[in-house]
């Protein structure tokens, strides 16, 4: 990012022909030929293929959310709102949908909250005699809580699914082995009380070092005279990290919220590894298994799409939320990751 | 400032950044709503099969096939495979002049079926099962009427209908019309070791106070009476059912699978799920199940043989046959009753058969689908298909005396043979894709962490709400 600046200067010293000054005019309709073929080759042919790929089946599915088509005829007959009212007064769809909103709240936080921390560490926590740098072996643990992002999520589930099992699973063979019998045969994932936080684990243990990574990067990019400069008026890390780390990627911790709070939204495929039928009480329920199985093995298209496009809403209202707390924050910065 | 960004390009980095933003803020949309889209609606081409050109019609071509016509059958590929089909399909391709029949196999049925549906271009033949199968109910109306294959010659000119196990016909009964062959035959039973339950001295129980003195006789060796997995914890949900069936009557299946307003509170389904009740409060439940995935679960009752009995379809041994004991001898025992004089025999079973095979209407050659169909439930394919699958089709007579050397198979006829015309079946929990719902309240109950009561209730209210749905295209059962 830091290249930036120099790279687009160096550009036009390049690219712009010195020799003799063109008129104005007849410079600026060289750049307007430039402009409308640049338009049509960048902007016209992705947004003709955005219109047919993405918004031509959001209108679609927005429109089947208004019929009661059961997804295996041609027939769409139309009910307007009638799914809506339905879904409002649908006790496992908002039950599913307090399940989403519940991982929306504390998956991003925790996930990040942990990937910051273990960033301060790797960039500088380490000794504060001497220059500001990581703990020691840093490199070593980068690479190792990156490797969980490496593997399919699917293949998460089932490994964390064993490690749950409560006969001869890791985690009670663990606990009982150190003489917590109370957890022999507990069901992680069976119990209402722990299935949804034994869920939430697995998600955040998945995407801890990926965006420690993220921000490992984002930190790096921090001019390290800063962080000299507060230890040297007697900040200590948690000060630095805080007052001098945090502000300086704030950019990226706003993109990184969003993206995360969109995959906890999703979550499906660590849902459907861990409980695939809703968990105890339906406590692991979320709004895209619903949809799924709304769609597929009760055969009721229009009152799957309109789940859809109440999980959509929920979703750019989410969007919208971090975008406007960033904002009252003053965090500046595009779109950087 | 480089004279380009002292220009309007800085504005512009600006929008395009913004315009990423705004790309990231709709990706949640695609998520979400993509996953709804239909890959194309055909609507106005509906319509455009059926009326195929049909062959004269005989005695061995009694749906008229065309010759040289094609022949389409999508056939589930799961536990028992395609082959069978493939099997009948050459069949068809030698005793029909010039037909071939292409046999696919498929686990997603409903996603890949879904947009031939909505397109008016079907196969043929639909074997529809497995955990991505349609509701049937959804798409009844759109399928033929197979009464005229059971009512059909086999290929060796006996009537099919005369050749099948008794009731195995109605669970394929939608409005009055046979719109699915349900071509496995599946037994419902209480499984057990034959040589543990011999050195014990034990014998299956046949009612649930037996069922309760077993559990105690196997709680003094440190075993359990039942163990479940979380996936499958509706097996019990069969179990209570049959159980209520044998004990109540005929009238309570109707009850359960019409959901009646007033189905679980009935005096037979509240003494089975007291008596259960019982077996969950004095511990004889192998405890874990709610967080236990199915297999494993299962391979606790067959492989570590912690628990006695387990509750599922025959395909159990099939399903089971890499992580059984040394020595098991699986065998299977009719679900116990509340009382003796019960209004069933004991001897009584449940024989939904399973994987229901449609010809829908719209396809391009539905008198090929039952032709293939016909061949299926000929002798020659049913025989292979036991021989191959240790599985006895809803054919009669295909077993040997050995069983080809298999326990669960020979007292799977045993209990058939005993059962005579005393069985019976239901398939609601698949029609109206309750199976999720299902595990949630039996995962509760078979933990103790709810009680019976609170099980009818949640059963009852499943019931009331899609009964009381008109979204929901109801099978009136009889």
């Amino acid at each position: 990012m830091t290249q930036t600046g120099p790279m687009t200067a160096a550009v036009p010293a390049a690219g712009t022909p010195q020799q003799g000054a063109p008129p104005p005019a007849r410079r600026r309709r060289r750049a307007g030929l430039d402009r409308i073929s640049l338009m049509v080759v960048f902007l016209g042919v992705p947004f003709a293929f955005y219109v047919l790929m993405v918004l031509y089946p959001f209108t679609q599915a927005t429109y089947y959310s208004l019929t009661a088509w059961t997804g295996f005829s041609p027939e769409q007959p139309f009910v307007g709102l009638g799914n809506y009212a339905r879904l409002a007064g649908d006790p496992t769809f908002l039950s599913a949908l307090g399940n989403s909103l519940t991982l929306l709240l504390v998956v991003p936080l925790v996930t990040l909250t942990a990937s910051f921390a273990l960033a301060v560490l790797i960039t500088f926590g380490g000794r504060s005699a001497g220059g500001v740098r990581g703990l020691r072996g840093s490199g070593f643990y980068r690479v190792v809580s990156f490797f969980p992002y490496v593997v399919p999520a699917i293949v998460i589930g089932i490994i964390w699914s064993q490690v749950y099992n409560p006969a001869n699973g890791l985690l009670n063979g663990t606990l009982t082995a150190v003489g917590l019998d109370r957890f022999t045969d507990f069901p992680w994932l069976g119990d209402v009380d722990t299935a949804m936080a034994a869920t939430v684990v697995v998600i955040i243990w998945s995407f801890v070092g990926f965006y420690m990574v993220l921000f490992v990067a984002a930190i790096q990019s921090i001019d390290t005279e800063l962080f000299e400069a507060a230890r040297l008026d007697g900040a200590g890390r948690f000060r630095s990290a805080v007052h001098v780390a945090l502000p300086g990627i704030a950019g990226s911790v706003r993109t990184a919220y969003v993206y995360m709070g969109i995959l906890a939204l999703d979550a499906f495929v660590y849902m459907q590894a861990l409980n695939p039928s809703g968990g105890p009480e339906g406590s692991t329920l979320v709004v895209t298994q619903e949809i799924y199985s709304t769609a597929f093995s009760q055969g009721q298209f229009g009152v799957a799409c309109a789940m859809g496009v109440v999980l959509a809403a929920v979703t750019l209202a989410f969007v919208g939320a971090v975008f406007a707390v960033a904002r009252l924050l003053g965090v500046r910065g595009g779109a950087r990751a | 400032m480089s004279p380009l960004e002292s220009s309007r390009t800085p504005l512009q980095r600006r929008s395009f950044l913004k315009a990423i933003t705004a790309g990231a803020v709709v990706t949640p949309f695609g998520l979400s709503l993509a996953s709804c889209a239909a890959g194309g609606s055909g609507g106005g081409e509906a319509g455009g099969g059926g009326g195929a050109a049909t062959g004269e019609v005989s005695d061995t071509n009694p749906f008229g096939v065309a010759a040289g016509s094609t022949v389409e059958a999508v056939v589930f590929d799961g536990g028992y495979g395609t082959d069978y089909a493939s099997f009948a399909a050459d069949l068809v391709e030698q005793n029909q002049d010039g037909v071939t029949v292409e046999v696919t196999g498929s686990t997603q049925i409903a996603q890949q079926m879904q947009p031939r549906f909505v397109g008016g271009n079907p196969p043929d033949l639909l074997d529809n099962n497995g955990a991505n199968a349609i509701g049937l109910s959804t798409i009844a109306a759109q399928l033929e009427d197979l009464s005229d294959v059971v009512a059909a010659p086999n290929l060796e000119g006996t009537t099919i209908e005369d050749t099948l196990y008794p009731n195995v016909l109605g669970v394929g009964m939608y409005d009055g019309k046979l719109a699915a062959i349900n071509y496995v035959l599946t037994v419902y039973a209480l499984w057990y070791s034959q040589s543990l339950f011999d050195a014990n001295g034990w014998t299956p129980p046949t009612t649930w106070d037996e069922a309760l003195a077993l559990g105690a006789a196997a709680q003094e060796q440190g075993l359990y009476l039942f163990t479940w997995g979380q996936e499958a914890a509706s097996y019990y949900l069969t179990m209570a059912l049959d159980s209520a069936i044998k004990e109540g009557g005929d009238e309570v299946r109707l009850q359960m699978a019409n959901l009646q307003p007033d189905a679980w509170s009935g005096q037979a389904i509240t003494d089975v799920l007291a008596a259960m009740e019982q077996v969950v409060a004095s511990g004889y439940m192998r405890p874990g199940g709610a967080g236990t995935q199915f297999t494993a679960a299962q391979a606790q009752w067959s492989q570590a043989q912690e628990a006695l009995l387990y509750p599922s379809g025959s395909w159990i041994e099939n399903e089971m046959a890499e992580a059984t004991a040394e020595g098991f001898v699986m065998t299977g025992a009719p679900t116990p009753t509340v009382s003796a004089d019960a209004a069933m025999p004991y001897a009584a079973i449940n024989n939904t058969p399973n994987e229901p095979f449609v010809v829908p209407s719209q396809g391009a050659n539905p008198a090929g689908g039952k032709e293939v169909l016909r061949a299926m439930l000929s002798p020659e394919t049913a025989t292979e298909f036991a021989r191959t699958k240790l599985a006895s089709t809803i054919v009669a007579g295909t077993i040997p005396e050995d069983a080809f050397g298999s326990s669960a198979l020979a007292s799977q006829v045993a209990m058939l043979d005993a059962a005579g015309t005393d069985t019976f079946n239901y398939n609601f929990v698949q029609t109206y894709g309750m199976t999720a719902d299902v595990n949630v309240l039996w995962n509760s109950f078979l933990s103790g962490a709810s009680d019976a009561a609170a099980l009818a209730e949640g059963m009852q209210a499943m019931f009331d709400r899609i009964r009381e749905d008109d979204a929901v295209v109801k099978v009136e059962v009889s």
